[in-house]
């Protein structure tokens, strides 16, 4: 789904904004170069008998990045699964408390996650794991998934805070955008 | 301590469903209650490191990349305008017979669904297709989005189905055997939406009147325009199929193959592709988020050792492995009110999976069988997803005409699912010659 306009009208796009709009191109870079060192791995292999090095390793670290990245963009649009039962013949009140209920166990649930993947960051770099071909630290890859996770924990935040204060500054989404042809 | 582990277990989901229910997205809720629950009974220690581990461990899991790859090759045929390309080759060949245009519309959605994958996608980009189309040539509001609600439908079915690969991931089946283990059904599904239509004509032979005879240039050229992409589907299911590529690699090669293909055809300018990258991103991350509540929740379920309590009382109740089925079936129709098709399959999937394999049935052949069920669900009342984004597309119709108009389909897929039990062939055949 292209970005949708800013609130408020036209007019430069709030620093917030921008900042979501930058998490969000990353992570849709990742998925890219992800899908680019799968095929050219597959081509190099099937038509010309030698591969990348690294090629498997750097590509699951590559998916990591991507899937930590593409959360914290998710969760700022209200983008995950959610069972809508309730919430759907809700009045707006009630949908407002349950959103921002919702928002704060999440902001919980990723803060803790994001604190215990730090222990692991650190402990990929304790432990010096290589990649197999050319004995490459791992844990500079691992960092910039976790660096997602903290980006996730921020947007999360500043969700929480638009709920409560700006919720018009929201633009949700359903996790399966209708395709718009 | 047997107690207080059931009491835990118990407690455990009245608190999961009470977070969802609170629209607590379901792989954090999952998380979060299955996190709390091994703390309980093992520590806060051991359970707070399952987190780091679990989340790294899956993100970084190269088989999972399947999932995200498939999900961009989808977008990117999505946002090339496929879908119109598909209905406008069918339409061309068959939509001036009676009906035509309904089984054009289940046609083009199983042409679109094989390439994108999605039940929900499928429905909603066909609401703006086809619906339009439908209801100039004077088809009737309930029968337009009934078809259009069921063709979405054969997104989970026809490969490569994102709930058939989530369900693979999570029972530890071979995903590529799950994606052809759904070719014969979807194939079943397309043909048997096809005959419900012509049984409606029959039936009733003013009520979908034909649409206009298109010259037979205009077929070839609408044919001709959907080749590329029929080669790039069967070019990567051909080599899944045939051994050529892992799944994860069919599906880095399927989204860098559509996105070449859309540049090629002058289909993708950037917008597009910033849009195919950003969907697919998203969707890919909320799928993540539920696979590693699901897996956290897992140890959860492992610990409190609920699966086999579940397998040995519903093997112990003396009925037979069918009613056992059954009974499942019945269970998951009823969650179908409630829930999503993928939230369904990750919370339910392992404390059921021990049960099917202990009544002796195929693991990939349930896997089809749970996904026609699961997709009952996107269409019966009183909360069928595929219902619910028609009529947020389509504004001028109520969901009791939608919910009318679909009721010839879930007659068809009941018999189908009968159908499937009967003959676990038709979904075996292919996944055993691989």
């Amino acid at each position: 789904m292209p970005a949708p306009a800013p609130a408020g009208g036209p007019g430069p796009r709030p620093f917030t904004d921008r900042i979501i709009d930058a998490i969000e191109w990353l992570a849709a870079t990742f998925v890219g170069i992800v899908a680019l060192n799968i095929f050219v791995a597959v081509v190099l292999r099937k038509f010309f008998s030698t591969s990348i090095p690294d090629s498997y390793d750097i590509g699951r670290q590559l998916l990591g990045i991507l899937i930590f990245w593409g959360i914290a963009a998710t969760s700022y649009r209200g983008g995950h699964i959610t069972v809508d039962l309730v919430w759907s013949g809700a009045g707006p009140r009630l949908k407002r408390f349950i959103d921002v209920f919702a928002t704060l166990v999440l902001l919980f649930v990723v803060i803790v996650q994001t604190v215990m993947l730090f222990d692991k960051v650190r402990l990929t770099y304790t432990d010096n794991v290589l990649t197999y071909d050319l004995n490459l630290p791992t844990w500079p890859l691992a960092a910039v998934a976790w660096a997602g996770d903290v980006c996730a924990v921020v947007l999360i935040a500043i969700r929480a805070w638009r709920l409560v204060f700006n919720p018009e500054a929201l633009h949700d989404e359903h996790f399966e955008d209708k395709a718009s042809e | 301590m047997d107690l207080g582990t059931d009491f835990i277990a118990v407690a455990g989901f009245v608190i999961l469903f009470a977070l969802m229910l609170l629209r607590v997205p379901v792989g954090m809720a999952m998380g979060l209650v299955g996190v709390c629950g091994y703390a309980l009974i093992a520590g806060a220690g051991p359970a707070l490191k399952l987190v780091g581990q679990t989340s790294m461990r899956t993100v970084t899991d190269y088989t999972f990349g399947v999932i995200p790859m498939f999900m961009l090759m989808g977008a990117f045929v999505s946002v090339s305008g496929v879908s119109r390309e598909l209905f406008r080759a069918a339409n061309a060949c068959i939509g001036h017979w009676r009906g035509g245009l309904g089984m054009a519309t289940v046609l083009a959605c199983g042409g679109f669904a094989a390439i994108c994958g999605s039940s929900v996608a499928t429905a909603a980009t066909f609401s703006t297709v086809a619906y339009p189309e439908m209801r100039r040539y004077g088809y009737p509001q309930a029968f337009s989005t009934g078809v259009i609600a069921a063709g979405g439908t054969l997104g989970a079915m026809l490969p490569p189905s994102t709930v058939l690969a989530v369900y693979a991931v999570i029972t530890q089946q071979d995903i590529g055997k799950l994606f052809m283990a759904g070719v014969l059904p979807g194939l079943l599904a397309m043909t048997m939406y096809v005959a419900t239509i012509g049984a409606i004509v029959l039936v009733a032979p003013k009520l979908l009147p034909a649409g206009e005879p298109r010259p037979w240039t205009e077929r070839r050229e609408a044919l001709l325009g959907v080749w590329p992409s029929l080669v790039l589907f069967a070019f990567v299911i051909g080599g899944l199929y045939g051994g050529f590529f892992t799944p994860t690699e069919a599906g880095g090669v399927g989204a860098s193959g559509a996105f070449l293909l859309g540049l090629a055809r002058r289909k993708l300018d950037r917008a597009k592709t910033r849009q195919a990258l950003l969907q697919a991103t998203r969707t890919a991350a909320a799928v993540f988020t539920v696979l590693i509540g699901a897996l956290l929740f897992g140890y959860f379920l492992t610990i409190t050792q609920t699966p086999q309590k579940i397998t040995a009382f519903l093997t112990g109740m003396g009925l037979s492995r069918y009613m056992v089925l059954a009974l499942i079936m019945v269970m998951y129709l009823v969650l179908g009110c409630l829930m999503d098709a993928m939230a369904m399959i990750i919370l339910t999937v392992p404390i059921i999976f021990p049960v099917i394999t202990q009544l002796g049935f195929d693991p990939i052949w349930f896997g089809v069988i749970i996904v026609m069920t699961v997709e009952l669900g996107l269409i019966h009342p009183p909360v069928g997803m595929n219902v619910f984004v028609i009529k947020s597309v389509v504004q001028d119709v109520s969901f009791t005409t939608i919910f009318k108009g679909v009721i010839p389909f879930v007659i068809t897929d009941i018999v189908r699912l009968v159908i499937l039990i009967a003959f676990p062939v038709i979904a075996l055949w292919l996944p055993s010659r691989m």
